[in-house]
C-alpha cells in the first residue's frame, strides 16, 4: 500500500518538481551540475536568485548577496581541508530506536474514516510557523516584498502564520542587550570588523559568506526596524544610542567598539512588539495558539533533488482538533531548545519544535551540539543575570570565598569570555568547590556566588536596574549585603536546521546541497551558519530579523515567478500523516477515563504524601521533562566527555521508554496542554539524542563544546559542520572560508 | 529572619521564608463539554464580554473548585507553586505561562482577589498580604478627588446602593480572602455559575466589601485563592479568551505610521513607504523618547484591562490596554497621525467611557501608570 502510494506520489510530483525547480537559483543549479561535490558548495552560496535580485533593485533597498558576488568570486577557499576528511561519516545501518516520528498507531483503529481528503480543505502559499522575530520578520519581508512588486494578479496569496502562543509572548521579548550593527553612531565602526569579530567569536566555525551578509546588511535591518516603531535609546542628537557588548572590537581584534544598538534593557521586548504592529498593519493573518504536529516532507525523487515539502499537520488547541494545510512554502521559525535543559535562560515553551519536525521529517540538523550557556543564571530559575553585573565589578567566588576566576583566565578574570567563564564555574562545581542554592539549602552544591557586595549600592540601582530587581523578586536577596547564587543557564543553541543564506532548508547528501523544495527556517531553529561555535552577542536578534526578512523576500519572489501556483490535488500523504496522528491523539485522551473530566478524582489522591515518594506513580510529560533536563546537564551542560555522554544516551533510552507510556489525564481536548506537552516531550527527545550523538561524534574542543577528553580544537579533523539525522548518521559539510583563514581565539 | 537554619555562608535574608512548607492553593476549575460544532473562536468578531452576550457565548461545562495542597517555600512565585502542581500532583491543571519572569505577559490572572502575574506573585506576597496591600491605587484616584460622583450607576449589577463602596475597590482587591467566599467585588463569572451559592456569596460579599482597613488577618489567610482574569471569558481552568482585548488594541491602529502626504493610512503610501529605502533613522531626542518609551513597555497582560470596573463590568469601552496603546503612539514624535488618532479615541466606547477611577494602576507589572496616562489622553483630547 505504502509503496504503491509513494510510486503514485513519485509519478504525480514530478512536473510540479521540475516546475518550481526553475524557481530555484541558477547558481545552486550549477552548482548541483558540477563537477566536484565536496567544494561546489561553496560557488554556490554567493550567487543570488534572480528573482531576489530583480525585486531589490526595484527596492533598492537590499544590497544583498548579488551584489556580492559580482564583487567577490569566492574562488579558492576551501583548499585548506583536504580530500577525504570529509566523507560524509558512517551510515551506520543500525536501526533507530527512536526513529522518525513514530507515535504508537494503534492497531484495528478503524474510526478515523471521517478523515478524507476532502478534510484537508485549508491550502495556503505559504505558511510560517513560529511569531517570534524570525517569524515576524518573514511575514513582513514577504509582504512588503509582494506589495512593492505591486501586480498581485488579482488575488493576494495567501499566507498564514502559525503559531502555538499568541505573537507577543514569544521569547523574543525576553532579549536585553542590544541588535549588533556598525551604525557608529557614537563612535567610528566599520561592517568588516563586525564580521570579523563574528568570525571570531564563532571559533572559525562559521560560514563566512553568511556573516558577511549578516554583518554588512545589519546597519540597513536595524534602521527599518527603527522605522518600523522600535523604540531604541538615542544620543543627545537623535541618533540610535549603542553599547558595548563583550566581543564588539575595532580594527580586528583591537579596542571594545559600541555597536550593540539597544533600547534600555529591552530590545528584544521593543522589537516583538514594533514587528508585531508592522504586522498587524499588513493584514498578516494569524493562527494563534496553534500547534505543529508534523512536518510532511516527500523524499527525493532523484539524485538532484532534496525532497518537497508537502503541509503541516496543526493541531488548533481551542478546539482541540488536528488538521492538514497544505502549502507550497512553509517557514519554520519556531526558536530554541534551552528546555532540554533543567536550567536555561529560555521560556518554558521553547523545546525545539522545528528542529524535531525537520529531524522527524528525515531531514538534518547541523552543528546541534553547540550550545550557548551564559554563565551567571540566578540560582534555580536559571533567569539571566546580565555580564554587566560583572562589568560592574561583581566577582564569582567558590565555597571557600576565593575569586576563582583569576585561577583560569589570569588577566581576564571575571570578564572573560562567556564560554570560559561557564567551564570556570562548572570546574569548582565539579571540585566540590560549589555552593548550594539558598532555597534549597539541602539541595545539590550546583552552584557558585556572585558577590556584588562590593559595588556601591546607588551604583548598582543607576548601573544594573534588571539585574537588582531581578535579584531581588526572584532570589529575595539584596545584591548589596548578600551573596548570590550563580550557575550556568542554557542560553542559545547555535546549530538547528541547515539553510542556505537565502532561507531554503537542504539536505547535505554526497557532499552537496540539495535543496528541498518548498521548505525554509529562519532564527534561533535554523542554522545558517552565522554563529559557528558561538554566538557572539547581539547577533541573535539580527540573525533572525536579516534572514528572516531575507527568507520572505525569497519566498515573494519565487511566487510572483511561479506561473500558476501549484496545483497539486493529491492530498494522500498529508491525510495519512492526519490519520497517524489523530489515532495518537485518541490514544493520549483515551487514556483518561471516559466520565468527563477525571480532574476531581484524581486530585484526591493527592492526600497521600504528595511530594516525594509518589512521583513516580504520575509519569506525566512535566515531570518528564524534568528528568530530561537533569540528564541532560549531566550529560553536555557546559563541559562533557565520552562516557558522560554515553551515559546520557543510556538514561535517554529509558526516557523513551516512559514517554511512550505517556497518556493525557483529562479526556478533554480542548485546550488540554498535557497534550501538547507530551508531543513537546516527544520532540525534546528526539533533540536531545541528536545532540549527545553530535557532541559524541566531535572529537574536540571548540566554542561552546568543551570536551574534557579532547580538550584541543582540531583544524585538521573538525573544521566541518556536523550534519546529523535522527537515524544518527553524522556526516561532515566543510565550512567556508572566504577571507579568514582560522587562528586562535585569545580574548 | 528570625531564624536561621540555613548555612550561612550565604545569604540571611528572611531564612524562613526559604522553607518550605506546606500550602493550600485553591483554584476554580473549568472543563467546557465537548462540543460538535466548531467553537465560536473562528469567528474574530465573537463577542465575549461575559455579560454583553447572554447566556450563548458563555461555554458550557462543568466548574468547581480544587484545592491543592503542596510543600512549597514561601518565596517561590505561585507560578513555581502550579507548575509543581502540574509535575507531581495533577498534571491536568491548565493555565498559560512563557518566559516566568514577567516579560511575555502571558499568565495573569486573580490571585486572593488581585488580578496579578503568576511569575511575579510570590507566595509570602499572597500569604500575608498586608505586607501588598499598599494604598497605591486608592491615593491617586483621591487625588484627582470625588470619584465618586463620577461613578456610573450601573457599573455593577448588585449594590447599586453605595457608590462609595464601589470605589473602594481597593478593598475588594485587597484580597483580604479568609476563604472559599472570596470573590467579592470582582466583576465575577459565579453569577451564572451552576453553583447557586456562589451568587448568594457574592451579594454577601459585596455589601461587606467595605472591609474599610486593609488589615487582613494573617492567621486566617493560609490559602491562595486562584481564578480566571476578570472581564475575559474563562476558557478553561484559569485560560481566558484574549482576542477580545486584542481586537479592541487593533482598532486604534497601533503601528507607527511616518509620513508626510498625510491623509489616510491607505494602500497608496503604504506602498509609497515600502519601496522608500530606509536610508537613516527617523531622528528622535531623548527628551522626545521619553514621553512615550514607558508606554512602549505595556506588555498586553491584561491586568489594567481586567481591574478596570466599566471594561470589566461589560460596560461598551475599549479598555486602558488599548488606550495605552494608542497612547504610545499618540505621544511617538515620529508618527504623523497624532491627530487622527486623538478623533479615533474620542468616542463613547473610547477614551469618553473612562471615569477615572484608575484602578488600572495598581496592577501593572510594567509600572505604567495607567490611571494617569487616561486622563492625559482625556486632557489631550480636549484641546
Amino acid at each position: 500500500m505504502n509503496a504503491f502510494i509513494l510510486q503514485q506520489l513519485t509519478l504525480t510530483f514530478r512536473p510540479a518538481k521540475s516546475e518550481s525547480r526553475g524557481q530555484r537559483t541558477i547558481a545552486e543549479d550549477h552548482a548541483m551540475t558540477g563537477n566536484h561535490p565536496r567544494f561546489r558548495i561553496v560557488v554556490k552560496r554567493i550567487t543570488h536568485e534572480p528573482g531576489v535580485a530583480r525585486m531589490a533593485s526595484q527596492r533598492g533597498d537590499l544590497p544583498v548577496g548579488g551584489h556580492l558576488a559580482a564583487r567577490d568570486p569566492p574562488d579558492d577557499l576551501i583548499h585548506l581541508l583536504g580530500e577525504g576528511k570529509f566523507g560524509h561519516g558512517t551510515h551506520s545501518a543500525r536501526a533507530s530506536r527512536h526513529g522518525p516520528e513514530e507515535p504508537p498507531l494503534s492497531i484495528g483503529r478503524d474510526s478515523i474514516n471521517g478523515m478524507n481528503p476532502q478534510k484537508v480543505r485549508n491550502r495556503y502559499d505559504a505558511v510560517i510557523v513560529g511569531a517570534g522575530a524570525a517569524g515576524l520578520s518573514t511575514a513582513l519581508g514577504l509582504h512588503r516584498a509582494l506589495e512593492s512588486d505591486g501586480n498581485r494578479n488579482g488575488s493576494s496569496p495567501k499566507v498564514l502564520v502559525v503559531s502555538k502562543l499568541q505573537p507577543l509572548r514569544s521569547h523574543t521579548g525576553s532579549a536585553e542587550g542590544g541588535i549588533a550593527a556598525s551604525l557608529g553612531n557614537q563612535e567610528k565602526d566599520d561592517w568588516h570588523w563586525h564580521y570579523y569579530d563574528t568570525i571570531k567569536g564563532s571559533d572559525w566555525l562559521a560560514d563566512q559568506d553568511a556573516v558577511r551578509i549578516l554583518a554588512e546588511q545589519a546597519p540597513s535591518i536595524v534602521i527599518q526596524l527603527e522605522h518600523d516603531g522600535v523604540a531604541f535609546s538615542r544620543t543627545e542628537d537623535g541618533h540610535i544610542a549603542q553599547r558595548k557588548f563583550g566581543g564588539h572590537t575595532a580594527d580586528y581584534g583591537g579596542h571594545p567598539v559600541k555597536r550593540a544598538a539597544y533600547a534600555a534593557d529591552r530590545i528584544g521586548h521593543q522589537i516583538l512588539h514594533a514587528l508585531w504592529q508592522q504586522c498587524l498593519r499588513q493584514g498578516v493573518e494569524f493562527a494563534e495558539e496553534w500547534y505543529v504536529t508534523d512536518l510532511v516532507v516527500d523524499p527525493p525523487t532523484d539524485e538532484e533533488s532534496g525532497g518537497h515539502a508537502r503541509g503541516l499537520i496543526v493541531l488548533d488547541t481551542h478546539a482541540g482538533k488536528l488538521q492538514a494545510i497544505q502549502a507550497d512554502n512553509i517557514v519554520l521559525c519556531t526558536g530554541g531548545a534551552g528546555r532540554l535543559f533543567h536550567t536555561t535562560s529560555n521560556s518554558w515553551d521553547l523545546t525545539g519544535d522545528g528542529m524535531a519536525l525537520a529531524l522527524q521529517s528525515g531531514l538534518q540538523l547541523e552543528d546541534v551540539e553547540f550550545i550557548q550557556f551564559h554563565p551567571t543564571g540566578l540560582g534555580h530559575t536559571g533567569i539571566l543575570l546580565s555580564e554587566a553585573s560583572r562589568a560592574e565589578g561583581g566577582v564569582l567566588r567558590n565555597s571557600q570565598g576565593r575569586a576563582f576566576m583569576q585561577d583560569y583566565a589570569p588577566g581576564h578574570g571575571d570578564l572573560a569570555a562567556r564560554d570560559v567563564v561557564s567551564r570556570s564555574i562548572m570546574a569548582e562545581i565539579d571540585a566540590d568547590r560549589g555552593v548550594a542554592d539558598p532555597s534549597d539549602p539541602d539541595g545539590p552544591h550546583d552552584c557558585v556566588w556572585l558577590d556584588m557586595t562590593g559595588i556601591d549600592g546607588q551604583r548598582m540601582t543607576t548601573l544594573l536596574p534588571q539585574v537588582t530587581e531581578t535579584i531581588h523578586r526572584y532570589a529575595h536577596l539584596d545584591p548589596t549585603v548578600d551573596m548570590v547564587p550563580v550557575k550556568p543557564t542554557a542560553h542559545y543553541t547555535m546549530g538547528g536546521i541547515p539553510i542556505t543564506d537565502r532561507g531554503r532548508v537542504y539536505r547535505w547528501q554526497d557532499g552537496r546541497r540539495r535543496i528541498v523544495d518548498g521548505l525554509f527556517a529562519a532564527g534561533e531553529c535554523s542554522c545558517v551558519s552565522v554563529h559557528g561555535a558561538n554566538r557572539l552577542g547581539g547577533n541573535s536578534l539580527l540573525d533572525a530579523c536579516l534572514f528572516g526578512t531575507r527568507t520572505g523576500q525569497t519566498i515573494a519572489a519565487a511566487m510572483s515567478n511561479a506561473d500558476k501556483p501549484n496545483d497539486i490535488t493529491d492530498t494522500s500523504p498529508l491525510v495519512q500523516i492526519l490519520q497517524k496522528r489523530q489515532a495518537f491523539m485518541d490514544e493520549l485522551l483515551a487514556g483518561a477515563s471516559n466520565a468527563g473530566p477525571s480532574e476531581p478524582a484524581l486530585a484526591d489522591n493527592q492526600n497521600r504524601e504528595s511530594d516525594t515518594s509518589d512521583r513516580s506513580n504520575l509519569n506525566n510529560p512535566y515531570a518528564l521533562m524534568g528528568r530530561l533536563g537533569r540528564l541532560m546537564e549531566e550529560a553536555v551542560a557546559v563541559r562533557c566527555d565520552q562516557s558522560s555522554i554515553e551515559k546520557g544516551l543510556r538514561g535517554l533510552n529509558q526516557l523513551d521508554a516512559d514517554a511512550r507510556q505517556l497518556r493525557a489525564h483529562s479526556g478533554t481536548a480542548v485546550l488540554n496542554q498535557e497534550v501538547t506537552a507530551i508531543m513537546e516531550v516527544d520532540n525534546l527527545l528526539t533533540l536531545a539524542r541528536a545532540v549527545l550523538n553530535a557532541s559524541l561524534q566531535r572529537r574536540e574542543s571548540r566554542g561552546a563544546l568543551y570536551r574534557s577528553d579532547y580538550p584541543q580544537r582540531d583544524d585538521e579533523h573538525y573544521l566541518a559542520h556536523t550534519m546529523i539525522d535522527a537515524e544518527e548518521n553524522v556526516s561532515w559539510q566543510p565550512v567556508h572560508i572566504v577571507d579568514m583563514p582560522p587562528k586562535g581565539r585569545n580574548y | 529572619m528570625t531564624s536561621q537554619s540555613t548555612e550561612s555562608d550565604g545569604s540571611k535574608a528572611s531564612a524562613s521564608d526559604r522553607d518550605p512548607r506546606p500550602v493550600t492553593f485553591r483554584i476554580a476549575r473549568f472543563t467546557p463539554r465537548p462540543q460538535s460544532e466548531r467553537p465560536a473562536r473562528t469567528n474574530p468578531f465573537a463577542k465575549s464580554y461575559p455579560f454583553a452576550t447572554a447566556g450563548n457565548r458563555r461555554a458550557r461545562g462543568r466548574r468547581w473548585t480544587q484545592e491543592y495542597t503542596i510543600r512549597i517555600a514561601p518565596q517561590r512565585t505561585v507560578l513555581d507553586a502550579l507548575l509543581q502542581i502540574k509535575r507531581e500532583v495533577d498534571p491536568t491543571l491548565n493555565f498559560r505561562y512563557s518566559c516566568g519572569h514577567g516579560m511575555c505577559g502571558s499568565d495573569a490572572v486573580l490571585i486572593n482577589g488581585r488580578p496579578d502575574l503568576l511569575c511575579t506573585a510570590t507566595i509570602a506576597d499572597c500569604l500575608s498580604v498586608s505586607k501588598t496591600i499598599p494604598n497605591v491605587y486608592a491615593s491617586p484616584g483621591v487625588a484627582t478627588g470625588n470619584l465618586q460622583a463620577q461613578q456610573p450607576p450601573a457599573f455593577r449589577r448588585t449594590g447599586t446602593t453605595t457608590t462609595a463602596t464601589a470605589v473602594s475597590m481597593s478593598a475588594s482587591h485587597s484580597g483580604s480572602v479568609s476563604d472559599s467566599d472570596s470573590d467579592s467585588t470582582v466583576p465575577d463569572f459565579l453569577a451564572t455559575d451552576p453553583r447557586k451559592t456562589a451568587t448568594a456569596t457574592k451579594t454577601t460579599g459585596l455589601i461587606g466589601a467595605p472591609h474599610p482597613t486593609e488589615k487582613p488577618d494573617p492567621a486566617e489567610s493560609s490559602a491562595v485563592e486562584i481564578r480566571p482574569l476578570p472581564g475575559f471569558t474563562p476558557l478553561r481552568d484559569l485560560i481566558v479568551d484574549t482576542n477580545a482585548m486584542f481586537e479592541q488594541i487593533r482598532r486604534f491602529k497601533p503601528y507607527l505610521l511616518h509620513d508626510d502626504s498625510s491623509a489616510d493610512s491607505g494602500q497608496a503610501d503604504r506602498t509609497k513607504a515600502a519601496k522608500t529605502e530606509p536610508a537613516s533613522e527617523y531622528k528622535q531626542t531623548p527628551e522626545e523618547l521619553a514621553r512615550y518609551e514607558l508606554l512602549s513597555t505595556c506588555i498586553a497582560c491584561g491586568l489594567c484591562q481586567s481591574a478596570c470596573p466599566i471594561y470589566a463590568g461589560g460596560e461598551a469601552f475599549a479598555g486602558p490596554a488599548a488606550m495605552i496603546a494608542a497612547a504610545r503612539f499618540i505621544n511617538d514624535s515620529r508618527d504623523s497621525h497624532r491627530q487622527e488618532r486623538l478623533e479615533a479615541i474620542d468616542q463613547v466606547d473610547g477614551i469618553q467611557a473612562c471615569q477615572s477611577i484608575r484602578a488600572c494602576t495598581r496592577p501593572c507589572p510594567r509600572g505604567i501608570d495607567v490611571g494617569e496616562e487616561m486622563w492625559k489622553l482625556v486632557e489631550a483630547v480636549k484641546e
